[in-house]
C-alpha cells in the first residue's frame, strides 16, 4: 500500500488539528444560564426576524420593537387593550372633550447622559414626532403646554376619542439636544436598559445593560439583554434548540418541531384576521365590488373551518368579524351571516348580473403566507367565475403600491388590535391607511365622529354598530383568526403576561 | 511590464464603472417607494415627498451616480437610507466575516483539491471513481442543503459546533474557529468537488504528455516528476478553476450567512437589496467588484509565475 506522500501529510494533519481544535467549543455564544440573585437573572437573549432602521426615535417599529422599548421610556405605555398605563408619567388624564392629554412626569428621572427628564424634553419629542417619521399625521396641529418641569398637556385640534392614548403613548422620550442635532448614532434615553455600543454590531447583535436607576427596574429582572438579528427561520430554530437564544418568532411549519423539543414552548398569538379587504364600496375602480351582492357572494365561497384545519394546521379559528374577541367593537354571539354556501353565492352573483364573473388583480408579497392561502382563494373565487391575477409586489415599492389604492381588493393577514377604535380608524375611516380607496361612508364617518367625543360606554356601543354595519355591507370577507407563534426556552424564561395590543409578540416587560 | 500593468488597470476601471453604473441604474427611479418604506405604512404624501428630497432621490440618474462616484473617490460611500449608518462602517464590520469565510474555504479547497485531484489521477482505479462520484454529488447538492444537514448533525444532535453566530478572532480565536467551522464545511464540499475534478483532469492531461514519458525513461522518480513538473504544468487550469471558485463562494456565502446567521456582507447585501437601500447595495457591489478584479489579477500573476510561456503574452 502506498504511503501518503509527506508533502500531503502536513496540510492534512493541519486540517485535522484545526477541526479537532473546534470540538471543545460547544454551542459557542450560548445564552448564559439564568441565575437568580434577589430575583435578578443574568441575561435574556432574544432573536428578531428583521432588523430595525437605526436609532431615530420617530422611526421605530412596534413589531419586535424590543430595542426601542429597552432604551426609551414613553410618556405612557399602552396595555393589551390600548389603554394608557404609567411610564414616565405617573399620573395622567384625558380632558377637554377627548382633545387633551394631561400628564405629570415622575420626579427625579434622568436620561442615560445624566440630563434630567422634564417637560421640555417631552415637548421636544412630540414636536419632533409631528415633523418626522411615519406618524407625523397623528400629531398635526398639536399644541403643547409645559406649566412646569413635571407637568405637560398636549392638545389636539380635534377630539381623538379612544385613540388619544395610543397617540400620547407613542413618542419615545430622549433629550431635546439630540433631536435638534438629529444625532442618532446611539440612543440616549431613560429606559430600563442602556445600549452597549462596544458589544453591538448593527444588523447583527445589540447588547444592553440594565439601568438600575430605572423607576421600574424590578419589572425587568435581566441584568443583560442581547438581541440578535436572525432572518432565517431555520437558523432561528437551530439557535433556540441549541440554547443560543431564549426566544424567537417561528414560522407555522416550524411549530411542531419546536414543540417537540425539550424545554421549548410556543405561545400562539391570534392578533391577526385573515381576510379579503373589499375596499371599493362605491365601485369606482371595480364596479362589481361596488355591488353588495357581489361582496356577500365573495364572503360565502370560503370554507372557514376547512381553512383553519388544513391551511393553518388547526392554529386558527373561523370568524365572521374582523375585530378581536373581547374588544369594544366585537359583537358577542354574532352568527356569521355568510356561511359557506357556493350555490347561494353563485345565485347572488347572478342576481347582481355578474354570473360571468370578472377579473381581479390580487397583490402578493413575501412573508404573508400567500404560498398557502392564494391557491385556495384563487380556486374558490374561480367558482364564481372571478379570475384572480396575482400581482407580486417586491422591493421598496411594495408597501407603497399595496396602500396606493391601485389594488382595491387585497388578501391580507391584517392585525386585529386590542384597541378596536384604533382598528376602525385605520381600516374604515377615509384617513386610515388600510382604507385603501379612502372612500367616505356617511354611516361609518358619522359614528366615528361621535366616538371621538363620546364616553367609553357610548364609544363601545358605536363601535359595535360600525362592526355590524361592516358585516351587513360585507366590507371585508373575514376568514379566520390566526397569528404568530412565539417560541421560547421555558426552562429559562417565562412569559406570564401579554402586553402587546397588536398581539403579535410579547413586549420586553412581559419577559420574566 | 509597466505598460501591461497600466493596461490592466484601465481595463479594471472600465469594468468597475460599467458594473456599478449598471447596478445603480437598476435601482434608480424608486425614490417614492424607498421613502415610503423608510417612513412606514402610515406616512403621508407630504412626508414621503420630503423624505425623497432629503435622501436626494429626486435628482436625475447621472447626477446621483456622479455624486456616489465622487464620494467613493474621496472615501465616502454614503449612509444607509434606513439606519443612517455609514456604509464604510457597516462594511468594515461585515466584510471581514465574509472574507474569512470565503478565503478560509478557498485555502482548504486548494489544499484538498490538489491532494484529491493528484491522488485520483495518479492512482486511478476506485479512488478515481470515488472522486468522480463525489464531484457530481458535491456539485449537484446546493451548499445551503449541506449546511442544514451539518447544523442538524453537528450542532443540534451532537452539539459539537454552534448552530449560528459569529465570534470575532479578536474576541476569541478558538471561538472564531468554532463559529466558522460548519459554514466553511458547507461551502467546502461543493468547492472541492468542482476544483478537485479540474485538477484531476489537468494532471491526467499532463501525465499523458511526451515529456513525462521522457522523464520516466530517464529514471527520474515518479514523485519528482509529479511535484516538479506535472503539477507546475497542470497549475494554470487548476488556478483558473480556483479563481472561479472564489466567485462561486461569494455567491454561496449569501445563503450560508443566512443559515448560520453570520453578520457578513452577503446577509447585508440581501437585506439591502430587498429594501432598495441603494448606498448599502452599492457599497457591497464595490467590494465584490474589487475582490473579483484582485482575484483575477492574482490568478494571472500566479499563472505567469508558474508558466514562463505565459509571460511572453
Amino acid at each position: 500500500m502506498r504511503r501518503i506522500p509527506k508533502a500531503f501529510a502536513v496540510p492534512v494533519t493541519g486540517l485535522v488539528l484545526v477541526l479537532a481544535g473546534c470540538t471543545s467549543q460547544t454551542a459557542a455564544g450560548s445564552s448564559p444560564a439564568a441565575s437568580s440573585s434577589g430575583g435578578e437573572k443574568q441575561q435574556l437573549t432574544l432573536a428578531q426576524t428583521v432588523d430595525f432602521y437605526g436609532w431615530d426615535p420617530s422611526n421605530q417599529p412596534g413589531f419586535q420593537g424590543w430595542a426601542a422599548e429597552a432604551v426609551w421610556d414613553q410618556l405612557c405605555k399602552t396595555d393589551a387593550n390600548g389603554k394608557a398605563q404609567p411610564d414616565l408619567a405617573d399620573k395622567f388624564e384625558v380632558t377637554n372633550g377627548n382633545k387633551t392629554f394631561k400628564a405629570h412626569i415622575r420626579e427625579g428621572q434622568k436620561f442615560s447622559d445624566g440630563t434630567p427628564v422634564d417637560s421640555a424634553a417631552v415637548k421636544a419629542d412630540f414636536d419632533y414626532a409631528s415633523k418626522n417619521g411615519g406618524g407625523q399625521a397623528d400629531y398635526k396641529g398639536i399644541k403643547i403646554e409645559t406649566p412646569d418641569a413635571n407637568n405637560i398637556s398636549i392638545t389636539w385640534p380635534e377630539a381623538q376619542g379612544p385613540v388619544i392614548d395610543n397617540k400620547a403613548c407613542n413618542p419615545k422620550i430622549m433629550p431635546a439636544s439630540y433631536l435638534a442635532a438629529k444625532k442618532f448614532d446611539k440612543p440616549v434615553g431613560s429606559g430600563p436598559y442602556v445600549l452597549d455600543t462596544a458589544a453591538s454590531t448593527t444588523g447583527s447583535v445589540y447588547t444592553f445593560t440594565k439601568n438600575e436607576n430605572h423607576w421600574n427596574a424590578k419589572n425587568y429582572p435581566y441584568k443583560k439583554l442581547v438581541i440578535k438579528v436572525i432572518t432565517s427561520d431555520t437558523a432561528a430554530v437551530s439557535a433556540l434548540k441549541t440554547g443560543q437564544i431564549d426566544a424567537v418568532l417561528v414560522a407555522q411549519p416550524s411549530v411542531a418541531q419546536v414543540e417537540a423539543s425539550p424545554n421549548t414552548k410556543v405561545v400562539k398569538f391570534q392578533g391577526q384576521t385573515t381576510r379579503l379587504l373589499l375596499t371599493d364600496h362605491l365601485g369606482k375602480s371595480i364596479p362589481a365590488i361596488g355591488n353588495l351582492k357581489v361582496r356577500q357572494a365573495i364572503n360565502m365561497v370560503f370554507d372557514k373551518a376547512a381553512m383553519a384545519k388544513s391551511l393553518y394546521q388547526g392554529n386558527a379559528e373561523p370568524t365572521g368579524q374582523v375585530f378581536r374577541k373581547g374588544t369594544d367593537a366585537y359583537i358577542d354571539g354574532l352568527q356569521d351571516p355568510y356561511p359557506f354556501d357556493v350555490a347561494k353565492a353563485k345565485s347572488l352573483m347572478a342576481e347582481a348580473g355578474y354570473s360571468n364573473g370578472f377579473t381581479l388583480n390580487l397583490p402578493t408579497m413575501t412573508g404573508q403566507n400567500f404560498e398557502t392561502l392564494m391557491p385556495y382563494v384563487t380556486q374558490q373565487l374561480a367558482q364564481l367565475n372571478i379570475k384572480v391575477k396575482q400581482v407580486p409586489l417586491t422591493g421598496a415599492n411594495a408597501i407603497g403600491d399595496l396602500l396606493s389604492g391601485k389594488y382595491p381588493v387585497v388578501l391580507w393577514q391584517l392585525g386585529n388590535l386590542g384597541n378596536s377604535a384604533l382598528q376602525i380608524y385605520i381600516e374604515s375611516t377615509p384617513a386610515g391607511w388600510w382604507d385603501l380607496m379612502h372612500q367616505p361612508d356617511q354611516y361609518v364617518d358619522s359614528r366615528w365622529k361621535q366616538i371621538t367625543t363620546a364616553d367609553p360606554q357610548t364609544a363601545a356601543k358605536l363601535q359595535k354598530e360600525i362592526n355590524q354595519y361592516q358585516v351587513d355591507q360585507a366590507w371585508f370577507a373575514p376568514m379566520v383568526y390566526m397569528g404568530t407563534n412565539y417560541a421560547y426556552n421555558s426552562s429559562k424564561v417565562s412569559i406570564p403576561t401579554e402586553s402587546d395590543q397588536e398581539a403579535l409578540t410579547p413586549k420586553l416587560r412581559d419577559f420574566k | 511590464m509597466a505598460f501591461s500593468l497600466a493596461k490592466r488597470l484601465v481595463r479594471s476601471l472600465a469594468v468597475f464603472i460599467v458594473v456599478t453604473f449598471a447596478v445603480f441604474s437598476l435601482m434608480y427611479g424608486n425614490g417614492t417607494g424607498i421613502a415610503h418604506a423608510v417612513l412606514g405604512l402610515n406616512a403621508t404624501p407630504e412626508g414621503i415627498q420630503a423624505e425623497v428630497v432629503k435622501l436626494g432621490l429626486d435628482q436625475p440618474l447621472l447626477v446621483q451616480y456622479w455624486q456616489w462616484l465622487s464620494g467613493v473617490a474621496h472615501g465616502d460611500l454614503g449612509n444607509s437610507f434606513y439606519t443612517s449608518e455609514s456604509v464604510s462602517s457597516a462594511l468594515s464590520n461585515r466584510v471581514p466575516v465574509t472574507l474569512a469565510l470565503v478565503f478560509l474555504t478557498l485555502l482548504l479547497t486548494a489544499v484538498l483539491s490538489v491532494i484529491l485531484g493528484v491522488t485520483a489521477a495518479v492512482r486511478g482505479g476506485w479512488m478515481d471513481r470515488v472522486l468522480q462520484f463525489i464531484s457530481v454529488l458535491g456539485t449537484a447538492v446546493p451548499a445551503f442543503i449541506i449546511a442544514i444537514a451539518l447544523v442538524f448533525a453537528f450542532a443540534i444532535h451532537w452539539r459539537v459546533f454552534p448552530a449560528t453566530g459569529y465570534v470575532s478572532p479578536n474576541v476569541s480565536p478558538s471561538g472564531w474557529l468554532a463559529s466558522i467551522s460548519l459554514p466553511v464545511l458547507a461551502l467546502l464540499i461543493g468547492a472541492v468537488a468542482g476544483a478537485a475534478a479540474q485538477f484531476r483532469t489537468a494532471v491526467l492531461d499532463q501525465l499523458g504528455r511526451d515529456y513525462v514519458r521522457t522523464l520516466r525513461a530517464r529514471g527520474i522518480p515518479e514523485r519528482e516528476i509529479i511535484f516538479r513538473n506535472v503539477l507546475r504544468n497542470a497549475a494554470p487550469p487548476g488556478l483558473t478553476a480556483l479563481s472561479l471558485t472564489v466567485f462561486g463562494l461569494l455567491g454561496g456565502a449569501v445563503f450560508i450567512e443566512q443559515v448560520f446567521a453570520l453578520p457578513g456582507m452577503g446577509q447585508m447585501a440581501n437585506m439591502a437589496a430587498q429594501i432598495s437601500d441603494v448606498p448599502l447595495v452599492m457599497g457591497t457591489v464595490l467590494v465584490v467588484v474589487v475582490i473579483v478584479l484582485v482575484v483575477n489579477f492574482a490568478g494571472d500573476l500566479a499563472i505567469t509565475f508558474l508558466n514562463p510561456k505565459a509571460r511572453t503574452r
